[in-house]
């Protein structure tokens, strides 16, 4: 879960990393009660809001007023403006990138570092290599104070004790709130001290057991500002642990696991077809699960034809047989039903979509190719 | 021995007294496969399809020599019963929780390694050394005794691959899968490393998907320290960029990750490129190695 700017901020606060002082801005009367000049910051999920007109300074209440008329409602990088950030606007002396972020190849937290930011680190990367700081943290152990002085050296910071509290608190970040990426960028040098003036949080979703009710308090937050988030579609794939991804072609595809579904798609457009969408039902799916799946793509209007791609380990042929005749029964099926099915319980799995006349196919790319067929309309006439 | 399991392989199943880890115990037990002992807290002294079960993995393997602890506990409750299974001094976990989250990763990994043990997954269907022993879920009808070994990000492509190479008389010497990520306890290179040396090896299949960085490492390794002939799929051709495709660490961010050029960094290590799972078996063939293919 990616975290708005004011979310992040808020946890910043509580974890000792220095903020601008700041209010989340709903509406045009909020603007009058604040202390000019300020920042208005629009809150959406997406990066580069500066370049975009999404970053203003305002003087005063008028000014603040305007540029709120011409932003709330504004579309910016696909997301509908629905709160600004008003925050105090601070002399820079100098714009610098920190980060902290779990490297997935060696399992350890790294803190990323670079004199210069306010840009993109990849672009810092990519243009002067040589300015970029890189210090890992044994998690067992944590952050230590040699650590501190490496990467303060780096970015010429002179106050260590200042920078050594943001990086303290953003490991905190980490460990206490399960996050995965702990971005800074800028962090500045300002005349108040050392301020983190953007922040990015990520947090791990599949930690979520031991964070209510905050994650829930934050997905709340975050669903009230951008309704156009999160769509039924994938809010009852996500209730059920599965994963969806709509795409803007005709075949349907539901699969038992994520290496095989990436396999059924590429097959899809190898076959000439156009996937309307990635879905994908992990490896603990049961009747009910494979029922909302099909309830889910099915309610897409452009599919016109719907491949189940099934080869179970974990996941039982009975119980999704069971699943897939159901639907079949209950439901007006109106787009032709491929089903490829094979693994544990097959013979029961089969026998049951037997019953609900479907004649499932063995082999997954006489699968593809006949839901491919069926989405051009083209039909057997031995059907 | 094929790699990391065989015959005599002792088996303890931690979370063998819920629904899924039962019936997959019992499956395994008809595999052939030695499962000693289970581990349930709170349900010792307890038996699932004859297996005794013990309160704690200490106690458990105070009473039976253990090689491999093969883990269905649900993800919250992962890191600890998989802490549990490091100090009892058991080599070898195979982790097949999905959602472990990446900071018990980082705990487990670290703790893993201080103590030598080997970590397979988490996600991951486990592995099975077919006609010998099978520590995990794979369908079993699906694979078949030979000499081609076969390592696999996602478990359901390494089933669909298994089942074509199967259909096509070509038998594997051991299926591994090291889970869908983002944070891996054994990764590609390794698995590659273990074929690399394993006399029953003859052809290693490679099966990557999108997302992360592990498929260019495993490429350089190919490029440089693996003689033996490599096929590989990767499978996320047609994936969108931005999108999770079931996997943890299946997401394409920018350029790096996809599929595309993960493919052409395995080519250009010398490796197969097959473009679906029906197109292993045909390579495997044309590289005409004896004993490999049924004649």
């Amino acid at each position: 879960m990616k975290l708005l700017e004011f979310q992040a901020k808020r946890i910043f606060a509580e974890h000792g990393i220095p903020v601008p002082e700041g209010v989340v801005v709903r509406g045009p009367g909020d603007l009058d009660s604040l202390n000019y000049p300020v920042m208005l910051k629009a809150q959406v999920p997406a990066g580069k809001r500066g370049k975009a007109g999404g970053i203003q300074r305002a003087v005063d209440v008028e000014q603040a007023r305007g540029i709120a008329e011409a932003l709330f409602g504004q579309e910016l990088h696909g997301h509908s403006i629905e709160a600004l950030l008003a925050e105090a606007s601070l002399e820079v002396e100098r714009e610098m990138y920190l980060s902290l972020l779990i490297d997935k190849d060696c399992g350890r937290p790294l803190y990323v570092g670079s004199a210069v930011g306010g840009v993109d680190i990849e672009e810092i990367a990519e243009r002067s290599p040589e300015r970029i700081v890189r210090q890992y943290v044994d998690p067992c152990v944590g952050l230590s104070s040699y650590m501190v002085r490496f990467v303060a050296d780096a970015m010429a910071v002179e106050d260590r004790a200042a920078l050594g509290s943001v990086m303290a608190g953003m490991y905190a970040v980490l460990e206490e709130k399960d996050a995965t990426l702990v971005e800074i960028n800028p962090l500045a040098e300002t005349t108040a001290g050392l301020m983190a003036l953007d922040a990015k949080v990520v947090l791990d979703s599949t930690a979520d057991f031991r964070h209510q009710p905050l994650y829930e308090q934050l997905e709340t937050e975050q669903a009230e500002l951008d309704r156009s988030q999160v769509t039924w579609a994938e809010a009852l794939a996500q209730e059920h642990d599965v994963t969806y991804v709509l795409l803007d072609g005709d075949v349907g595809l539901i699969a038992d696991g994520a290496g095989t579904g990436m396999a059924a798609l590429d097959l899809v457009k190898d076959a000439g077809g156009a996937p309307a969408n990635f879905c994908e039902m992990g490896g603990l799916a049961d009747a009910d699960v494979v029922a909302k799946a099909m309830e889910v793509v099915l309610a897409n209007p452009r599919v016109k034809s719907l491949l189940i791609t099934l080869i179970g380990g974990l996941t039982r042929m009975d119980h999704m047989g069971e699943g897939i005749a159901r639907y079949v029964r209950q439901h007006d099926v109106e787009v032709p039903l491929v089903v490829r099915m094979c693994g544990t319980q097959e013979e029961e799995g089969k026998r049951l979509l037997g019953e609900a006349g479907l004649h499932p196919f063995d082999d997954l790319l006489s699968a593809v190719k006949e839901a491919v067929r069926l989405a051009r309309g083209e039909h057997d006439n031995t059907d | 021995m094929t790699i990391l399991i065989d015959r005599a392989t002792k088996v303890l199943v931690q979370g063998a007294t819920g629904s899924v880890g039962a019936f997959q115990t019992k499956i395994m037990l008809e595999y052939g496969t030695q499962i000693v002992a289970a581990v349930t807290p709170g349900k010792g002294g307890q038996e699932v399809h004859g297996v005794p079960v013990y309160d704690f993995v200490s106690t458990a393997c105070a009473k039976h020599p253990v090689d491999v602890a093969l883990s269905f506990v649900p993800n919250r409750f992962a890191l600890d019963a998989a802490l549990e299974v490091i100090d009892g001094g058991v080599p070898f976990l195979v982790l097949t929780a999905e959602g472990v989250p990446e900071r018990d990763m980082m705990a487990l990994r670290n703790h893993a390694a201080r103590n030598q043990t080997r970590v397979l997954g988490p996600d991951t269907p486990g592995l099975i050394a077919p006609g010998r022993c099978k520590v995990g879920v794979h369908p079993n009808r699906m694979f078949a005794p030979g000499r081609v070994g076969v390592l696999s990000k996602s478990g359901a492509l390494s089933y669909e691959v298994g089942k074509a190479l199967t259909e096509a008389g070509i038998g594997q010497s051991t299926v591994v899968g090291i889970g869908g990520g983002p944070l891996w306890g054994t990764t590609q290179e390794e698995v590659l490393r273990m074929y690399e040396e394993d006399p029953e090896t003859d052809v290693v299949v490679l099966l990557g998907e999108v997302g992360g960085t592990m498929e260019y490492r495993a490429a350089s390794l190919i490029d440089t320290c693996i003689s033996k002939p490599v096929v590989a799929l990767i499978v996320g051709r047609a994936a969108p960029r931005g999108a999770q495709m079931g996997h943890a660490g299946a997401i394409v961010e920018g350029e790096r990750g996809t599929a595309a050029s993960k493919i052409e960094a395995l080519e250009a290590a010398g490796a197969h490129i097959a473009r679906s799972p029906s197109q292993i078996p045909e390579i495997i063939k044309r590289l005409d190695i004896t004993g490999v293919a049924a004649p």
